[in-house]
């Protein structure tokens, strides 16, 4: 429950504060997000698993959105900027997609 | 292959799985995990309120765009205009400088023979309207559509059947206009058209017509017309008007043996 009120009381923070992102770090902010996406859907099949454990959450989450964001600044910095970006978003995209349905299997048993 | 399959066969981090296995207590705070979720939630809200607050710029920006076009074309169009009341009042200056003697008549005859025909004289005269555009289906199928090459085809069978002057949509065409592609649009002398292409040609009424159906023009559009269902229609006009190509500039001038 903690987590889901942390979510909204997130979103309800971004939309009324509009903290202002530095314009060096804008492009990273999508790439971030599927990241934090991914990490999320992997955290709830753990815990639907019954193997969720906060610490390896927190290391997940921050390590895949360096990772990807990175990944994009190198990109952006040898010129493959989009690509990169691309092949992080279809990679991240595919996991998402496995867990979510792993999770779809395991609430609704279909 | 093998890193597909691997990110499919193993979507959750393994780590969950070691740390489970390893019997720690997972522990009770879930505070962190709540401010995480704060963090996740907010990296959402702004970048949703960033995209969509960049739309309208993005959109003035492109109205802007295309506001600066039009003043330009509309810059382009006044700076013809000028060249056209030039180039009068050097014709008038120079029947003026020419004088009136023998030699000075022939010249002045040669320019008025040639003017006509190179397209630096504005013409008129009974000839030809045919009107050409992409077929209905052209949205579908980029071959249904009038290509810079259909439009040279077409003047320049034009030209074989015995055209004095010929014009696509307005703009007179000389020995040096071009006829291209420029992205979506065909450009004649660099100025873009807007379908549908209507190009008058003058020259004899009774033979304009027939002839130019027979040359390899004619067999060409009939192929467009029938097989591509393009837009291509022929008619006889009693009175045309073609204006003068402004584009034609003096290149080479010397005096005159006198």
């Amino acid at each position: 429950m903690i987590p889901l009120f942390g979510l909204l009381a997130g979103i309800v923070i971004g939309i009324v504060l509009e903290p202002s992102i530095p314009q060096v770090l804008q492009p990273y902010l999508p790439i971030a997000i599927v990241a934090a996406m991914d990490a999320l859907f992997g955290a709830f099949r753990a815990y639907l698993e019954g193997t969720f454990t906060d610490r390896v959450f927190i290391v997940s989450f921050i390590s895949n959105v360096l990772i990807a964001a990175a990944i994009v600044y190198v990109g952006d910095q040898i010129g493959v900027g989009s690509q990169l970006a691309t092949g992080v978003v279809v990679v991240l995209g595919i996991r998402i997609f496995t867990n979510a349905a792993a999770i779809r299997r395991a609430l609704f048993h279909a | 292959m093998d890193l597909l399959n691997q990110i499919i066969r193993q979507p959750v981090d393994p780590d969950y799985a070691l740390a489970a296995a390893s019997g720690n207590e997972p522990s009770k705070r879930r505070w962190k995990l709540g401010v995480l979720a704060m963090i996740i939630g907010a990296m959402f809200a702004v970048a949703a309120l960033q995209t969509t607050r960049a739309e309208p710029a993005l959109q003035s920006e492109r109205s802007e765009l295309i506001s600066r076009i039009r003043t330009a074309e509309r810059e382009q169009d006044q700076l013809r205009g000028r060249v056209t009341s030039l180039s009068e009042e050097i014709a008038t200056l120079r029947t003026a400088a020419l004088g009136d003697d023998d030699a000075a008549r022939s010249v002045e005859s040669q320019i008025n023979m040639l003017d006509p025909v190179v397209g630096n004289a504005a013409v008129s005269g009974p000839g030809l309207l045919i009107v050409v555009d992409d077929s209905p289906s052209a949205a579908e199928d980029a071959r249904d559509r009038v290509l810079d090459i259909d439009l040279q085809v077409l003047a320049n069978g034009l030209w074989e059947a015995g055209a004095e002057a010929i014009s696509i949509n307005g703009h007179r065409l000389s020995n040096l206009t071009a006829i291209r592609s420029a992205g979506d649009a065909i450009t004649v002398d660099y100025r873009s058209l807007t379908r549908p292409y209507r190009v008058e040609a003058i020259g004899d009424a009774r033979t304009l017509q027939a002839r130019f159906v027979e040359t390899s023009a004619g067999a060409w559009w009939n192929d467009l017309a029938q097989n591509r269902r393009m837009r291509y229609e022929i008619s006889d006009v009693k009175q045309l008007d073609l204006a003068a190509d402004p584009g034609i500039v003096l290149r080479h001038a010397g005096r005159a043996a006198s």
